[in-house]
């Protein structure tokens, strides 16, 4: 079962592309769950040996970096998001001799190597919260939010309506209110404390120490509580940002901070600050005007974001994402968006949580190729840096019944056989049920079998990364939207010093004709990049192009 | 296809390509129309954003020829704050088209190339709206295109608050006419503003009428009465008060009496084997909440109206009588005769004068013309007797005042049957 060859260190794209220390601008991110990739020891849930495994299966991918979900000791009722210990691994995914063997061979295949680190709370079970919640007077009972009455920050809003009532939870050891934005079993911590700024300083050092190459910092416009505010995106929480960028300035290269901040992109954008905190931030809104637009077949959507995404600082860059762990955040749009979103895509009322739905990309597409691969080529064309979710690229299902968002979070499906070649454990035995149902699952639909074709989702995935990662305008360059007569069509420019790309895309059902204004380009001949194909020369008309239904087509703009 | 698409522009066409296919189409036709048409679009806008922000919509506008920069405004009228007026931002692209459509100006070559377009864009529901309507809301695109697209309806007219005497033609004749004919209770036959679902739109285009000269009202009438005909599925919005611009009591009352009338008797004409045989008529289901508001009172010159009516009809005799019976030739010359104070021109009469009139007009006794031009003579006549009579009723009075005058045209029905079809010289 395992895939694991040494190889020397590359000196392919990724190597050249990372000289300037701008290598998350370049990159194509893969998230995935330790525990849910690869179970070497055959106990029913993967660990890092078992990822370190299956390490040339995502060099062969032709991602750059990989970004884990949390792996610290942890209760696990947050799916690991409540973390105990920070500075170690849980138990069932190994120890931190095999943390440093996986990346010691992530390295080797120039993969890079992003951990997730929670900053904004631990989990009640942390020594931290159990010091401070042990007596009022405890050295440590300030590095948490204390309260007798729960009417402070009554402005600050309730994330998990499903689950929680209150930012507040009683705790019946201090006989006092502690203050939680996110399940009551994960208290904040108090960044007004000095000393807790340090604690999270050394966390952070730690991992970096050890050869970490980026820091997914979770939850951060929540890290500072002010009476009066919404206790989001505070100027005090940019001031902790900003302490821990100049640290890390100081004493590494190349290292990498990804916010977490679920806004709007003007309320993101100050989390990249004067370039001085976050390198990048994920784009949350983009994502679902992306399954709109597909949708309503009209790139409207997509337009009016990306027309209201402010710019950001040179060197940063935003994460862009599809599907993720979590479910499909409608936080982010207007009612009207969000009842259109649920009415379109979550008609089982199962598939909604919280203020979104928890689907995998192939279930929201119906399991259409076409617009699976449409989504995608969208993705990597588009101005920042694409995560791609463990699974999607070979076009895994999701299971609704689950609980939360474990759904999403079922095993790899790496082969048609015993447990999808994910463990070899009893199948009782195993975390989370596999994908079993005709149309997703792991007998249909696994990595062994699609190897095989180059026709397969996979393969053409490979195609569509590698092709993204030969082209530096991509990750770099600027965009220019188009306006094509025909909504139906999207179309822009990326350009990045003499390279330019047109990427043009049909997100209808339906063929669709679009005349282009490409009178600027005159003169120069479209190749289209999967092919190699010359196509007529742009002239004074404007260019004619029909596509198929949720056809796309990248073109290199060269002058001869 | 061929004959559709040459009712419409090259140009047109291009546009309409790039809008592919939609579920609503709202068309305002103009010319010149400068002053208002700002309004209208952002109402409009407003409406399909506020009502129908899923569905895939175009605004056309065909253009008769406007010079005073009619489609510049329509293209660049916009809504700036969709948050002000208490709806979230469009979901989809909002798609205006303007073009001048081929062909003479005039609103029956609008509608073909609105009807046109529909079918090209397969739009389930259409809807079009005056160029001029100072009253216009939000809430009329809702009440006119809803009953279509989420009820499926074919045919929305438009119900308006009126002032008492506004807009009498319609209700003392052209809509008391049709119900006792065709069984259908229409207030509105000739409105500015319509629904039609997208199937109606392309039955209405497969007609041969395009080619025919039913003018401006009297296409409103042929397309009212064609859907009562061919089994459409018909109902009335209540939009609110009417207030169009620059609109003046008595404005050539005599050209459209002449075009609605005619129309309306050429209808007959077409469609005699279905009304011959209805009785008895119903009331369309009514659509949308009912309110009233204070309208400023018409200003109309009563006395002028009645002298004209005296002092014309003498002159109108030797025509007159091709037209009407002996009877009720003498019956008008004896009103004729009465003092202002007691004018009165009497239901019974009316409607014998107008069903002899659409028995002459189907014999062609005369010349068509001729006798449509006779006609607004006796209007006036008409609509000077119910002004006297009614001048202290309120609306509500005026309201029962028109049902009971309904009511002769329906007890008269087999009157106009029988003329329809009587030798004109044994009946002199």
């Amino acid at each position: 079962m395992g895939e694991s060859k040494a190889r020397p260190a590359g000196k392919g794209i990724d190597a050249l592309m990372s000289r300037d220390g701008l290598w998350y601008r370049d990159a194509v991110i893969y998230e995935l769950h330790v525990r849910g990739f690869y179970d070497a020891d055959g106990n029913g849930a993967g660990e890092f040996r078992g990822l370190t495994l299956k390490l040339d299966y995502l060099a062969d991918l032709g991602v750059s970096a990989v970004w884990l979900l949390p792996f610290y000791p942890s209760p696990l009722r947050d799916d690991g998001y409540d973390i105990s210990d920070y500075t170690n691994i849980h138990p069932a995914y190994g120890n931190l001799d095999d943390f440093r063997m996986f990346l010691e061979e992530a390295h080797r295949r120039n993969i890079r190597v992003i951990t997730e680190l929670v900053l904004n709370h631990t989990s009640d079970q942390h020594p931290w919260f159990q010091q401070a919640r042990s007596s009022r007077d405890n050295p440590r009972r300030d590095w948490y939010v204390w309260s007798d009455s729960v009417e402070r920050y009554k402005q600050a809003r309730i994330i998990f309506t499903d689950t929680e009532l209150s930012n507040w939870a009683w705790d019946p050891v201090s006989k006092s209110y502690y203050w939680h934005r996110f399940f009551s079993h994960q208290p904040d911590l108090n960044f007004d404390n000095p000393a807790v700024l340090e604690a999270v300083w050394e966390v952070m050092k730690f991992w970096l120490d050890m050869g970490v190459d980026g820091l997914r910092l979770d939850a951060v416009p929540y890290l500072v509580e002010r009476e009066g505010t919404s206790c989001e995106n505070l100027p005090e929480t940019h001031g902790v940002l900003k302490f821990l960028r100049r640290r890390v300035e100081e004493q590494f290269t190349e290292k990498m901070f990804l916010a977490e901040a679920n806004q709007w992109p003007r309320d993101v954008r100050e989390y990249f600050g004067n370039g001085d905190e976050c390198h990048m931030a994920f784009h949350f809104p983009l994502m679902p005007r992306m399954f709109m637009a597909l949708r309503l077949e009209d790139r409207k959507p997509i337009v009016d974001i990306l027309q209201n995404t402010p710019a950001i600082p040179d060197f940063c860059q935003w994460g862009i994402f599809l599907r993720n762990h979590d479910e499909l955040t409608l936080e982010m749009v207007t009612d009207e968006e969000r009842d259109y979103m649920y009415d379109e895509f979550a008609r089982d009322a199962r598939a909604k949580l919280n203020l979104g739905i928890r689907r995998r990309l192939a279930p929201l597409m119906e399991g259409d190729r076409r617009r699976v691969e449409l989504m995608n080529g969208l993705l990597m064309s588009m101005p920042g840096t694409p995560i791609l979710y463990y699974g999607d690229e070979i076009g895994m299902g999701d299971n609704i019944y689950l609980g939360d968002r474990n759904g999403v979070r079922t095993p790899m499906q790496w082969n048609g056989g015993w447990n999808a070649g994910f463990s070899n454990a009893d199948p009782e035995q195993l975390y989370s049920p596999i994908i079993s149902n005709p149309v997703y699952g792991y007998q249909a639909i696994n990595v062994e079998s699609q190897r095989r074709y180059d026709h397969s989702l996979l393969s053409w995935m490979k195609r569509l990364i590698r092709l993204r990662k030969s082209n530096q305008v991509f990750g770099r360059g600027t965009m220019e939207i188009l306006s094509p007569q025909n909504h139906r069509v999207l179309a822009y420019i990326r350009e990045l010093a003499n390279e330019r790309v047109l990427v043009v895309s049909n997100l209808s059902s339906q063929a669709q004709a679009a005349e282009l204004d490409l009178k600027r380009w005159k003169g120069a001949i479209p190749i289209e990049m999967f092919g190699g194909n010359l196509f007529p020369p742009i002239g004074d008309l404007p260019y004619l192009l029909t596509l198929g239904p949720y056809q796309f087509y990248w073109f290199r703009l060269r002058r001869l | 296809m061929l004959a559709e698409t040459s009712a419409i522009s090259e140009e047109f066409l291009r546009q309409l390509t790039a809008v592919g296919e939609v579920d609503i189409l709202v068309g305002i036709p103009t010319f010149n129309n400068r002053d208002t048409i700002e309004r209208v679009v952002s109402a409009v806008q407003v409406g399909l954003t506020k009502y129908f922000h899923r569905e895939r919509c175009v605004l056309i506008n065909p253009d008769g020829g406007s010079t005073d920069g009619t489609p510049e405004i329509f293209k660049n009228a916009s809504v700036e704050d969709f948050g002000m007026l208490l709806t979230s931002n469009p979901l989809r692209t909002f798609h205006r088209v303007t073009a001048p459509y081929h062909g003479i100006p005039g609103k029956e070559t609008a509608l073909r190339t609105l009807f046109t377009a529909a079918d090209l864009l397969r739009a389930k529901a259409c809807a079009v709206f005056s160029p001029d309507s100072l009253s216009v809301t939000p809430e009329w695109v809702d009440s006119l295109i809803r009953p279509i697209y989420r009820e499926e309806y074919d045919f929305v007219a438009p119900v308006y608050q009126r002032q008492k005497f506004d807009g009498l033609l319609g209700r003392g004749l052209l809509s008391p006419v049709i119900a006792s004919l065709y069984g259908r209770r229409v207030r509105e036959p000739v409105g500015t503003e319509l629904g039609v679902s997208g199937r109606l739109a392309c039955h209405f285009l497969e007609s041969d009428v395009w080619e025919e000269d039913l003018t401006t009202f009297g296409l409103e009438i042929w397309m009212t009465t064609t859907a009562i005909v061919d089994q459409f599925r018909l109902c009335e919005s209540f939009l609110g008060p009417k207030v169009q611009a620059a609109k003046q009591f008595g404005q050539d009352v005599a050209g459209t009496v002449q075009q609605v009338v005619g129309a309306l008797f050429r209808c007959l004409e077409m469609h005699e084997s279905f009304w011959k045989t209805r009785d008895g008529s119903e009331a369309l289901p009514m659509f949308g909440f009912q309110y009233k508001v204070a309208l400023e009172p018409l200003r109309i010159g009563k006395k002028g109206v009645l002298d004209n009516f005296r002092s014309q009809l003498d002159q109108l005799v030797p025509i007159l009588e091709s037209i009407l019976t002996p009877q009720t030739l003498l019956a008008l010359r004896n009103i004729a005769q009465l003092t202002d104070r007691d004018f009165r021109f009497p239901d019974e009469l009316w409607v014998k004068t107008i069903y002899e009139f659409a028995a002459a007009h189907h014999r062609s006794v005369i010349n068509r013309d001729h006798l449509l031009r006779a006609l607004p003579l006796l209007y006036r006549g008409w609509i000077s007797s119910f002004i006297l009579e009614n001048q202290k009723a309120d609306g509500a009075r005026i309201d029962q005042r028109l049902e009971t005058l309904g009511g002769e045209f329906d007890r008269w029905k087999s009157y106009l049957i029988d003329r329809w079809g009587a030798d004109i010289g044994g009946e002199r």
